[in-house]
């Protein structure tokens, strides 16, 4: 039952998948001052939606990890799975963030970087989960759930000055297409249905992969209980 | 097609081939790690007595 529930999810992801890419690419118009490259857009910004969403999954986890390790083992290894699962699904999304943006940067602007405010505080986040995840994986002894799990608390401060960051300064990035100026972000009718199309793909797209994630990070946790075990029973 | 245009359907190119690259490598690696510890488990619940 459960097998034949994920066979019907991923066949619904694929198809939001296909669909999503021919909105993207055959069904919304040229935008008018960056032509085709614009396209690129339909790519970047839901995945970078979708690595905040889950970065908030992994701060969630976190925060139960902390809150249950003293009274339930059971309740702090699953939100620690999520916590793991979270931040890594969310570094793959805000890797294609941090490449996507300065491809089409290098011809909206000419040029492939600026260190303006959006593009650093991405980069600063990016680098602060990276080093969460090479903690969780070098690190050893009974301390390093709880040291990742506050590490991943301070981390997460950066979601929302990286959201806020084309609010509060001025800069190379373009304003907030959502909740900006009345000037700023998409108009076309055609352009939304394409852009809300793949934000559901990629949604769909990024829990199955999360899901996956836990999984393989629970199995994990159980192979490495059992092994404790055995040492003991030795 | 001009030559702009040209490269904006590179670029655009580009940046979808890497998003799937990315996201198809990073599945495939998660794949084999699960396929890696399920065999592993099943290796210690049969394991030498």
């Amino acid at each position: 039952m459960k097998k034949i529930a994920i066979s019907i999810y991923a066949a619904i992801t694929v198809a939001l998948m296909i669909w999503g890419f021919y909105q993207a690419i055959y069904v919304a118009p040229d935008e008018k001052t960056m032509h085709e490259v614009q396209r690129i857009f339909y790519y970047h910004v839901p995945s970078a939606m979708v690595a905040f969403l889950f970065f908030a999954i992994s701060l969630a986890g976190s925060i139960g990890y902390l809150a249950f390790r003293h009274s339930s083992d059971v309740k702090a290894q699953i939100s620690d799975a999520w916590a793991l699962a979270g931040a890594e699904v969310g570094v793959v999304f805000c890797t294609v963030v941090l490449i996507t943006g300065p491809i089409w940067g290098r011809r909206a602007w000419g040029i492939w970087w600026a260190w303006d405010a959006r593009l650093t505080t991405t980069l600063v986040l990016w680098l602060i989960y990276v080093s969460y995840l090479l903690l969780r994986r070098f690190a050893a002894g009974p301390q390093v759930q709880t040291l990742a799990a506050v590490l991943n608390i301070f981390g997460a401060l950066d979601v929302p000055i990286v959201y806020m960051s084309n609010r509060w300064w001025v800069g190379q990035h373009p304003r907030p297409v959502f909740g900006g100026d009345p000037d700023s972000g998409i108009k076309d009718p055609a352009m939304l249905h394409a852009f809300g199309w793949n934000v559901l793909a990629w949604l769909a797209w990024g829990l199955l992969i999360l899901i996956l994630r836990y999984v393989v990070e629970r199995q994990h946790q159980k192979i490495a209980a059992q092994e404790a075990q055995n040492a003991l029973d030795a | 097609m001009n030559q702009i245009a040209i490269l904006n359907h590179q670029f655009v190119v580009a940046a979808y081939v890497i998003t799937w690259v990315i996201q198809l490598g990073y599945l495939a690696w998660l794949g084999l790690r699960w396929r890696a510890q399920k065999r592993y488990a099943a290796r210690q619940d049969h394991g030498p007595r």
